[in-house]
């Protein structure tokens, strides 16, 4: 009997709800007030998930950290070969009211390099026509290859040295119009060579002499002097069309002993080509360096320029080549993938030769191999590229950072 | 009595019959109150609702939500936030229109409002101009690409001061100026923004200017060597001084930008997800057609309100600088507007085929203009194939009705109203002027002949009191389309109650915009609705039929809903 009535009491409320329900929502508006107010009974603070947080400190923080003012994380790489390598510095980029800037930095690599430097810039005084730069530095690098000099040097007599070297210098430059900068500079450099600490290959006492490496075993400070000048009118940066070149012609005067000076003369000729609205780019280079010494002196091994490596003959070592001349081409066809990813295409040839009337486009060395890039507008920030189709074989290089 | 009792009596003789009686009135009762939820009239009342009331409830416990480009890039790229549903605009009111709100206002896109072309070009701003004699610099600008600083005037109010590239003088400050004025049109929230000349040696910093170090994000004090920097990469004009957009702070409280998908947890008011907002998937159409490929949640801006209740949210559209040619600190780049930024089909196919494949929008051929131009063009634009930078999840949910709604919008904007905003910008070069406006219109014929056609574009029907309809033909108004031959017409009554439609009288056909209703349909009941198609060679589309319910009211038919496709 309760049970009844209570039903049918239930029954009575359940319907009297039913109809005020209906009477209540008989207008949109009342429908659209009850969701909200039925919202507002629930509301709560956004509460963004462990990958927002992730991502907003990447974005917000970590750039910073990479990229920050005073100390700051060193990461990279010291010189080619060296491996990755990592330390700490101090920098202010904007000192004297934005017009200069000091970078002090110390790192060391996983192959046991290390470099410290003291750097301070002012890169546009005199409302951007005027370039200021002075340097010290220290740099000790425990395995280099040496393979002997010239083109017929043989990978068999791969062998490593040790340098260590004091820096100290300046240069300035002027730009009497926005695409050319012209000027000179003065560097005192006191490369010091001992054995090599690459375990896996002779140390380069054991194969060469002073008459096969001259400059092995002696001590010269050099007196460097240079005078330059430079053309780029690359757009952008990371360039999809325009050009860049460079001459310079420097002196390694030897206040030691005189009789290592040398004295060089470098042209860097880059060339981009783009087309189909800048995603695909023909990038040419044409390097070639010639040198001179005294009446009577020799240069040193370790000042001569060298082919071979990430950054001109990808199929080869780095330092493979080593002669008091050089040439080097390198066409390179790279297409946009996606924003921010290229593919290349890419064809090395070069050689160093003893004499410069052997500096000609016969007897090249010779690779080709492809690559990807990740980049912005400004640079390649990292890249892959690997080598082949050379005489010593396949070649991969993983870098942070670009190439021509 | 007898027999109840005799019920009551058998009942107590055996509890469990009684219980499932009880239980039986219960679950009768239970669905009772069930069904009187749920069979919601198809029209109540008030319909349609011309005006939104989402202020109604007290937002202003919210905290700003402030999302960052690569979050917004890699989840709206990589993920699908929100809901990917082909659903009907959920904010729209009956008659397929959206009401006016914390999101949109109608302007244009009300013929009754009459917006001459003076009044599209005015757009949000309060004042007629402004100069910038005796403002202070109060600070840096901490956020976009485009380099700037914050003034006061002397009142207090701040504004937000931003230059253009040297390389493209005018560039993006004629894109933000182009852009606000016709989102604003539209009906989109936006600042005001102004042209000012600026004397760069006359400016006072603020003794409590600061500026977020861009070097180490740390907050520090403006220093004049701040300013150079920013002038650095200026555009200059021959006297030295500059030209600089001057953009009005908005009142109240940031709290950060919107987004495209779902609703703010902590706002009461925000009850349709965005990627059902009709406003939000219909901006795609205008993004196509101003090239605002930068449509995205971080370029959007809420501001808390006060209000009675305490707090409201606005949401505006925020940041015009990389619309049109523009890029911002560049011409924009060729990609923008055609392609994500990541998309995997064409970035394989290139990757495979060493670049052999190339993408349409690389053979483009941009015009030769004027720099303050930018990259821009209106021959090769097809609207129906513009993206955005990357996904928009309320872009991906727009469906036929959403853009015809949006096309309709851009066909209302006039070639005067259009040259009258593109006045507004004040290019120094009259080709630049003569060239973005006849893109422009171009583009405008563009998109609403691609997006007026996808659905019978049958508007502004009327049904007298004694059966005679008319109706327009939006598209063929626009001159986006001829006229179809016939049109094919379904009459019927509907039930509001149980929203069943019952078809009278057979298919009409008519070669006119106007036809008759049966005699014996509108002989009773409240609510009679007529379908409408046509059948046009070139508008496949056309074939979706437009729907129009009326409802009887005081001896006349009045429109009360509308559906389309």
């Amino acid at each position: 009997m309760l049970t009844g009535r209570f039903a049918a009491i239930l029954f009575f409320c359940l319907a009297s709800a039913t109809l005020s329900v209906a009477q209540e929502r008989e207008s949109r508006a009342e429908a659209d007030r009850q969701r909200r107010e039925e919202k507002n009974r629930n509301l709560h603070p956004y509460e963004p998930g462990a990958f927002e947080r992730a991502m907003h400190f990447a974005e917000e923080k970590a750039i910073f950290i990479l990229g920050r003012e005073g100390l700051y994380p060193k990461l990279g790489s010291l010189t080619t070969g060296s491996g990755f390598a990592y330390g700490a510095g101090f920098r202010d980029r904007d000192l004297f009211d934005n017009k200069g800037m000091i970078d002090l930095w110390a790192a060391t690599s996983t192959r046991g390099y290390w470099a410290t430097e003291a750097r301070l810039t002012f890169p546009a005084l005199a409302h951007r026509r005027l370039l200021l730069e002075t340097w010290a530095a220290h740099r000790e690098y425990p395995q280099e290859h040496f393979f002997g000099i010239g083109p017929d040097s043989l990978r068999s007599n791969v062998t490593s040295y040790a340098i260590r070297s004091n820096l100290f210098g300046g240069r300035a430059g002027v730009r009497p119009v926005g695409i050319v900068l012209a000027g000179g500079g003065l560097e005192y450099l006191n490369p010091r060579l001992g054995p090599g600490e690459n375990a896996e290959v002779p140390s380069i006492e054991d194969v060469f002499t002073p008459i096969t490496a001259p400059g092995l075993g002696e001590s010269v400070d050099y007196l460097h002097s240079t005078a330059f000048v430079e053309v780029d009118y690359r757009q952008p940066t990371n360039a999809r069309k325009g050009g860049w070149y460079r001459f310079d012609l420097s002196h390694f005067d030897d206040r030691t002993t005189g009789r290592y000076s040398v004295t060089r003369f470098n042209t860097d000729l880059r060339q981009f080509v783009g087309f189909l609205a800048g995603r695909r780019v023909m990038a040419t280079r044409l390097f070639v360096s010639t040198s001179d010494t005294g009446q009577g002196e020799v240069m040193p091994f370790y000042a001569m320029p060298t082919l071979g490596g990430n950054d001109t003959l990808r199929g080869f070592r780095e330092y493979r080549f080593r002669g008091p001349h050089a040439i080097l081409g390198q066409v390179e066809y790279r297409w946009e993938i996606w924003s921010g990813l290229e593919g290349a295409l890419f064809y090395d040839a070069g050689k160093v030769a003893d004499r410069r009337a052997d500096l000609d486009f016969t007897d090249l060395e010779r690779d080709y191999g492809f690559g990807f890039r990740f980049n912005t507008d400004e640079a390649i920030v990292f890249r892959v590229d690997a080598g082949f189709g050379s005489k010593d074989g396949k070649h991969l290089y993983i870098v942070f950072g670009g190439i021509f | 009595m007898a027999s109840t009792s005799t019920s009551s009596s058998a009942a107590s003789s055996s509890g469990l019959p009684m219980l499932h009686r009880a239980a039986a009135w219960v679950v009768v009762a239970i669905a009772l109150a069930a069904s009187g939820r749920a069979a919601a009239p198809r029209f109540y009342a008030d319909d349609p609702l011309w005006s939104d009331d989402d202020r109604r409830f007290d937002a202003s416990k919210a905290v700003p939500i402030e999302d960052t480009n690569g979050y917004d890039f890699v989840v709206n790229t990589f993920t699908s936030p929100g809901e990917r549903r082909d659903v009907r605009a959920m904010n729209v009111n009956t008659v397929d229109e959206v009401p006016d709100s914390s999101w949109f206002t109608n302007r244009i896109g009300r013929p009754a409002a009459g917006l001459t072309a003076a009044d599209v070009a005015r757009g949000p701003d309060t004042l007629a101009g402004v100069s910038l004699q005796g403002w202070v610099v109060s600070g840096g600008k901490s956020t976009g690409v485009q380099p700037g600083f914050r003034m006061t005037d002397p009142s207090g109010q701040l504004y937000q001061i931003e230059i253009d590239p040297p390389s493209n003088p005018e560039l993006a400050s004629a894109a933000e100026i182009i852009g606000t004025a016709f989102y604003h049109a539209i009906g989109y929230n936006t600042v005001d923004v102004y042209l000012a000349d600026l004397d760069r040696s006359a400016l006072t910093i603020s003794e409590r200017a600061t500026i977020r170090d861009p070097l180490n994000g740390k907050r520090r004090r403006l220093k004049r060597s701040d300013l150079d920097l920013v002038f650095e990469r200026a555009a200059r004009r021959p006297d030295g001084r500059y030209r600089v957009l001057v953009s009005r702070f908005a009142p109240g409280k940031p709290l950060g930008n919107f987004r495209y998908y779902g609703t703010r947890p902590d706002d009461p008011n925000d009850i349709v997800p965005h990627e059902h907002r009709r406003e939000l998937r219909g901006a795609r159409v205008f993004g196509a057609w101003l090239n605002h490929d930068d449509s995205r949640g971080i370029n959007s801006l809420d501001m808390l309100e006060a209000s009675a209740v305490g707090g409201w949210i606005k949401h505006y559209m925020f940041d015009f600088g990389s619309i049109l040619g523009s890029g911002t600190i560049y011409a924009q780049r060729h990609r923008p507007g055609n392609e994500y930024i990541f998309e995997h089909k064409p970035g394989w196919l290139t990757l495979a085929t060493l670049g052999a494949y190339v993408r349409p929008w690389q053979r483009i051929d941009y015009p030769d203009v004027p720099r303050s131009i930018g990259r821009f063009e209106s021959k090769a634009f097809d609207p129906i194939k513009w993206k955005p930078e990357y996904p928009n999840p309320a872009f991906e949910n727009m469906r036929p009705d959403d853009a015809f709604w949006a096309a309709r919008i851009v066909s209302r904007f006039t070639d005067e109203m259009i040259g009258a905003i593109v006045k507004k910008a004040q290019y120094s070069d009259p080709r630049a002027t003569e060239f973005m406006t006849a893109a422009l219109i171009e583009r405008r014929d563009k998109v609403v002949a691609a997006w007026l056609n996808e659905v019978a574009p049958i508007v502004e029907p009327a049904l007298t009191a004694d059966g005679t309809l008319r109706f327009v033909n939006a598209a063929v108004e626009a001159r986006a389309a001829e006229p179809p031959s016939t049109y094919q017409l379904q009459w019927f009554r509907f039930d509001n109650a149980t929203a069943a439609r019952t078809d009278v009288g057979g298919r009409q056909t008519t070669s006119d915009v106007s036809a008759r209703a049966p005699a014996d349909l509108l002989a009773a009941g409240e609510f009679v609705g007529v379908e409408i198609s046509a059948a046009h060679p070139r508008h496949p589309g056309w074939a979706r039929p437009a729907t129009f319910y009326f409802r009887r009211a005081a001896g006349a038919w009045t429109l009360v809903g509308v559906a389309r496709g």
